[in-house]
């Protein structure tokens, strides 16, 4: 190795963020004889712990790992190329993909020692993988790439455009890499530019672009062919690191790769574009995979015993063993179904997938307003062996396309309407679209041809649902059969449930799982829901049992006047749920009213007896943990009596779909168990679970960690005031500032205010203020603290 | 112990030489007026060596407080006094032995709101002659000292008899004449007189333990309990007994320092430079945490009971 002459000079190296001891030109000989000039980033460091090869695509070059050298752990040595032509490596003859291939064989074996891991971005990904297959290479990391055209996918226009026009596009003019320096931040621009100034040093990118094979008649076709075949057997970890806002490699490129490497981890950063080692924190999060390579695997995964596999009971079961019967299944929107009714429908929509081809765990997008057709849409999916993707279409446009792009579904059910928003907006490209209603039988369920409809396993997926996104980005959560078959029956077991109304839609679901009747009020936006429509709902399908929002069961509260309804049990889920409104509606249903614990991940968790009683810690009574629910609390600090509360129940998620980091960070192992990490904080006091909000609400004063719910009952309790506790300033030192409710904008409160919470608080309190507390549009209970704080610190920080 | 107080006719000097002596410690208070204290005087000027190392022989420790604080004075002065004179303390401290330089959070200001540790080290940016000279001061004495040395930054002290902040403020609530930039919203640390005292004599005690942490670094030192200036001086008002009134200087006016001390202490003399006047319109409050652990001290005091002293020194000497 030699230093590197003619390479990037050391101002510009250090102006860039790069060590300039890392940069080296190396010489690269492949057997046919032929010299290369390579420039490399190398970190030079001893590989006791391995050596990691990284390849960039085009037009970029080494400078896109720049924070994977960074943050390079002891005993690991990076190298990152720049492939010949490209970067700062000599400029010479055209390559081809085999030729490239070659070269990178050739570095690896000449330059490195022992096994290697390899990562690629864009087309340095045919290039690794096929490298890979010659060498000792032991994992890939690989970043918004492909190894074949996807079925249905068209060559990608910008790269159409560029192919059509390279010598344009790519050489005379910098169009390609302006363009692909656009994509991301502008701190990055010029280390993108600067190997690629001069129309001279950008043959290689025209010629790159150029060798793109798009049909057999290419040069590079059979090379690609054989990358593919190469990446299908490669039976290493893989980790597959994805920008989700990349117009060239899309999200059915990373489909592509998932099916053909399903034992590959993912984690899509959905924010990140094209360049997405520039974008998102993927050096950080391939650190960590690496790192965890060398440990044991993070989950365990038992497969179901053959026993439990032949005796499973799906969540399809009662629906099919009633097909016959003739009473009410469903009322709500859409009319009213029998059990027969919806069976027969399902059973439709189940063959018109099978016949059009789905095949198990194919996805499919719910586009169905919640009615009676949703229903049978997603007992249909299931009953075809499909992944229901549901999302929550409150969440807008822009978010939905995100998500379900993400989650790369190959069917939608819709409307009528919604299959057009869904084709004009680009919701699920690819997708094949099966509209309903109406759906007659399909035709081949009358003869023997009938699609076969496979019997559901235990660990086949059943859904792909969404977190709410009220507590931070929606996050995708995966669920098997498994899991909503033990919810069904914990449901069951556990609550003296019966033929029930919801506020909450997605709840409907349930009800045929259970075999119990179910109705949906005909309005079902949040807020619509009072005392009337509860009514109207409940009669039609004589419901016994209610299951509300907490926002929805205080409008049923205030619009009773008086008047009763008459319940069994009532279910009060998704937010906090405090004593008096939990007494109020006991008072106009006579029921007795739960506040079960849980949350997309896993629900329910607790019994929800004592609803709102307030603990010795203070919080929220949720109840006592359900048989077969296990409950760890995490103390925020040794000793502690409350922190982080982790739960695991056999009708919790599997996993966060395609979010490998999220999905590590939430998931600790306990004896063998896995649990979930609700971000949730409380405590167990004689067996019940005291929940105290959010842990990232948890306010950090210099005494120790504060719960903003105990300070806010406090303040309660003592002035009979409606506030906010939020903290203020440095993790670890913050001042604990109380906001009374007030329709005003933000300000100090006046001084008997002041003196008042002050009084009422036992821990210190640096300020009070009052004004509005802005709530979460989805559940209109939430307060957002992290806006109320941020509002807050910005007003007492002065000027 | 023989301890040699340089600046005791200030509030918090005057406070500490009593406390030293009051736990017993033989204290001499060095300064150009009589201190007033009852101890024993030793009058001189910081900025004369030889007066510093005859007042220092024989002692076997010094705290110096004596500071220029003036908003106006010429750049000259401020090096005399506060860099000059604190060298002529650390040469005279060479023969004593121990020393605690007491500074100022202010050397770490740089117009922006601080909330944190307060242990930055000292900029040299503020266009304040007090505080830019602090800065340098405090650097030099840590580089130049060969004893065991603690430099304490006490912020904003307060407290019965303290003319300057406390008697300010009231005079001009009396008066009407007393606004508040931005309604008073800064979120700002203080410290209760004894509180700050006590933590000096901390300091004093840690330079005598040659493993202790807070030696040869400069520790914020606050009662670690942010207010709003609103609240601050309400409290303040009501301990005077003077009815809580205030006009609201409007932002745009009171972002130009110079109109902020114009509205706080209108007159030929503020009390405070523009630069303190100006670090109380943004928040500043600190983390208390480790300076409490390396000097083993905790406010014994603390705000409320603070006021309520200010209350009872008030009912005892009622403003006119």
């Amino acid at each position: 190795m030699s230093t590197a002459v003619g390479g990037p000079g050391i101002r510009q190296l250090e102006g860039w963020g790069l060590d300039p001891a890392w940069s080296r030109i190396v010489d690269v000989t492949t057997p046919d004889g032929r010299h290369r000039s390579w420039h490399v980033l190398d970190n030079g460091a001893e590989p006791t712990k391995g050596t990691l090869v990284c390849t960039h695509g085009n037009p970029t070059w080494s400078y896109i790992w720049r924070d994977v050298l960074r943050l390079a752990p002891e005993g690991w040595r990076v190298v990152a190329v720049d492939q010949s032509g490209m970067g700062f490596s000599d400029r010479g003859t055209p390559r081809v993909l085999a030729e490239r291939i070659d070269e990178l064989v050739a570095f690896c074996e000449a330059h490195t020692s022992g096994p290697i891991v390899m990562a690629a971005h864009d087309w340095g990904g045919p290039v690794t993988i096929a490298a890979a297959a010659r060498l000792d290479c032991r994992a890939l990391v690989l970043t918004n790439t492909a190894v074949a055209l996807p079925d249905g996918v068209k060559v990608p226009p910008l790269i159409a455009a560029a192919r059509s026009a390279a010598r344009v596009v790519c050489e005379q003019t910098p169009a390609f890499v302006e363009g692909t320096a656009r994509m991301t931040g502008r701190e990055h621009r010029s280390a993108l530019r600067a190997p690629y100034r001069g129309r001279d040093r950008r043959h290689a990118v025209a010629e790159f672009v150029a060798d793109i094979p798009v049909g057999p008649d290419d040069a590079s076709w059979s090379a690609l062919e054989g990358v593919a075949a190469a990446f299908d057997a490669f039976d290493g970890p893989v980790l597959l690191a994805w920008g989700g806002r990349d117009p060239v490699f899309h999200e059915r490129f990373l489909a592509d790769l998932v099916r053909r490497a399903p034992q590959a981890q993912v984690q899509v950063f959905p924010e990140a574009a094209h360049l997405v080692t520039l974008d998102a924190p993927v050096a950080e999060v391939a650190w960590e995979w690496l790192a965890d390579l060398g440990s044991d695997p993070a989950r365990p995964v038992d497969p179901p015993d053959a026993e439990a596999v032949a005796g499973f009971r799906p969540v399809t079961a009662a629906l099919v063993e009633r097909a016959d019967d003739t009473d009410l299944a469903f009322s709500g929107p859409g009319g009213t179904r029998t059990w027969r009714q919806l069976a027969g429908h399902a059973r439709h929509v189940a063959d018109h997938l099978r016949a059009g081809g789905l095949t198990r765990g194919d996805r499919v997008a719910l586009l169905v307003p919640p009615s009676a057709d949703c229903l049978a849409a997603a007992y249909g999916i299931w009953m075809a062996g499909g992944v229901v993707v549901a999302v929550d279409s409150q969440l807008g446009l822009r978010p939905m396309r995100r998500l379900l792009r993400g989650a790369t579904v190959q069917w939608t059910i819709s409307t009528e309407r919604t299959v057009r928003i869904a084709r004009v907006v680009g919701l699920t490209p690819g997708a094949t679209h099966l509209v309903v209603p109406p759906l007659p039988p399909h035709p081949s369920t009358s003869t023997d041809a009938a699609p076969e409809r496979p019997p559901l396993r235990p660990d086949d997926l059943a859904a792909v649902v969404h977190t709410s996104g009220a507590t931070g980005p929606a996050k995708p959560v995966r669920y098997t059969h498994a899991a909503l078959a033990a919810q069904r029956d914990t449901i069951l077991e556990q609550f003296p449930i019966g033929a029930f109304t919801t506020s909450f839609a997605p709840f409907m679901l349930i009800g045929p799982a259970l075999g119990l009747a179910c109705s949906l009020p005909d309005d079902v936006t949040p807020g619509a829901l009072d005392f009337d429509a509860f009514a109207a709902a409940s009669a039609p399908a004589g419901a016994t049992t209610a299951w509300l929002s907490p926002a929805a069961a205080q409008r049923i509260v205030d619009t009773a006047a008086g008047r009763t309804a008459p319940m069994d049990l009532v279910m009060l889920a998704g937010a906090p749920v405090r004593r008096d409104l939990a007494a109020a509606m006991a008072t106009v249903t006579g029921a007795d009213v739960r506040a079960p614990y849980g949350m997309t991940e896993a629900l329910p968790l607790t019994d929800g007896t004592e609803p709102g009683a307030v603990g010795p810690l203070g919080g929220t009574c949720t109840g006592r943990p359900l048989v077969g629910v296990e409950v760890l609390i995490d103390p925020l600090q040794p000793g502690g009596a409350w922190g982080e509360v982790l739960v695991s129940a056999p009708w919790m998620r599997a996993a966060y779909d395609r979010r490998w980091a999220l999905d590590r960070d939430s998931t600790d192992v306990v004896d063998g168990r896995p649990f979930h990490r609700t971000g949730d904080v409380g405590y167990l006091d004689d067996g019940r679970l005291f929940q105290l909000g959010r842990r990232l609400h948890v306010i950090t004063t210099a005494g120790g960690p504060l719960a903003c719910v105990v300070s806010e009952q406090h303040v309660l309790d003592g002035t009979g005031l409606v506030v906010a506790a939020v903290g203020v300033g440095p993790e670890g030192a913050q001042a604990l500032v109380v906001v009374v409710d007030a329709d005003r904008s933000l300000a100090l409160a006046d001084l008997t205010t002041t003196a008042a919470v002050r009084g009422a608080c036992p821990t210190p309190v640096a300020a009070v203020l009052t004004g509005r507390l802005p709530v979460d549009v989805r559940h209109r209970t939430k307060i957002d603290r992290a806006a109320l704080a941020a509002d807050a610190a910005s007003l007492l920080g002065g000027r | 112990m023989k301890v040699l107080v340089t600046g005791a006719t200030s509030l918090l000097g005057r406070t500490v030489a009593l406390r030293l002596a009051e736990r017993g410690d033989e204290v001499t208070c060095f300064q150009r007026r009589p201190s007033a204290t009852g101890l024993t005087d030793h009058l001189g000027d910081v900025t004369d060596a030889e007066a510093v190392h005859r007042a220092a022989t024989g002692h076997d420790a010094i705290v110096h407080l004596a500071a220029l604080v003036a908003p106006r004075a010429p750049w000259r002065r401020f090096v005399e006094v506060n860099i000059e004179g604190s060298l002529n303390v650390v040469r005279a401290a060479a023969g004593c032995g121990r020393l605690v330089h007491v500074s100022t959070p202010s050397v770490a200001f740089d117009g922006h709101a601080a909330m944190g540790p307060g242990t930055e080290p000292a900029r040299y940016a503020g266009r304040d002659g007090y505080a830019r000279s602090k800065a340098i001061a405090e650097r030099r004495v840590l580089s130049a000292t060969t004893v065991p040395t603690v430099v304490l930054r006490p912020h904003l002290v307060w407290g019965p008899g303290d003319t300057q902040l406390v008697g300010r403020i009231v005079d001009r609530a009396r008066t009407g004449r007393l606004a508040l930039p931005r309604g008073g919203a800064a979120l700002v640390d203080s410290t209760y007189v004894t509180d700050a005292a006590d933590a000096l004599v901390a300091g004093l005690d840690a330079t005598a333990d040659p493993g202790s942490a807070a030696l040869g670094q400069a520790w914020v030192v606050s009662a670690g309990d942010p207010r709003p200036v609103r609240d601050l001086v309400a409290a303040i008002l009501d301990a005077a007994g003077v009815e809580p009134r205030w006009r609201d200087a409007p932002g745009a006016v009171a972002s130009v320092a110079g109109a902020v001390v114009g509205a706080l202490w209108p007159g030929s003399e503020p009390p405070l430079t523009h630069f303190a006047a100006r670090q109380l319109t943004v928040a500043h409050w600190f983390d208390q945490r480790r300076t409490r652990e390396v000097l083993g001290w905790e406010p014994a005091v603390g705000l409320d009971a603070g006021f309520a002293e200010l209350a009872r020194s008030y009912a005892e000497h009622p403003v006119r």
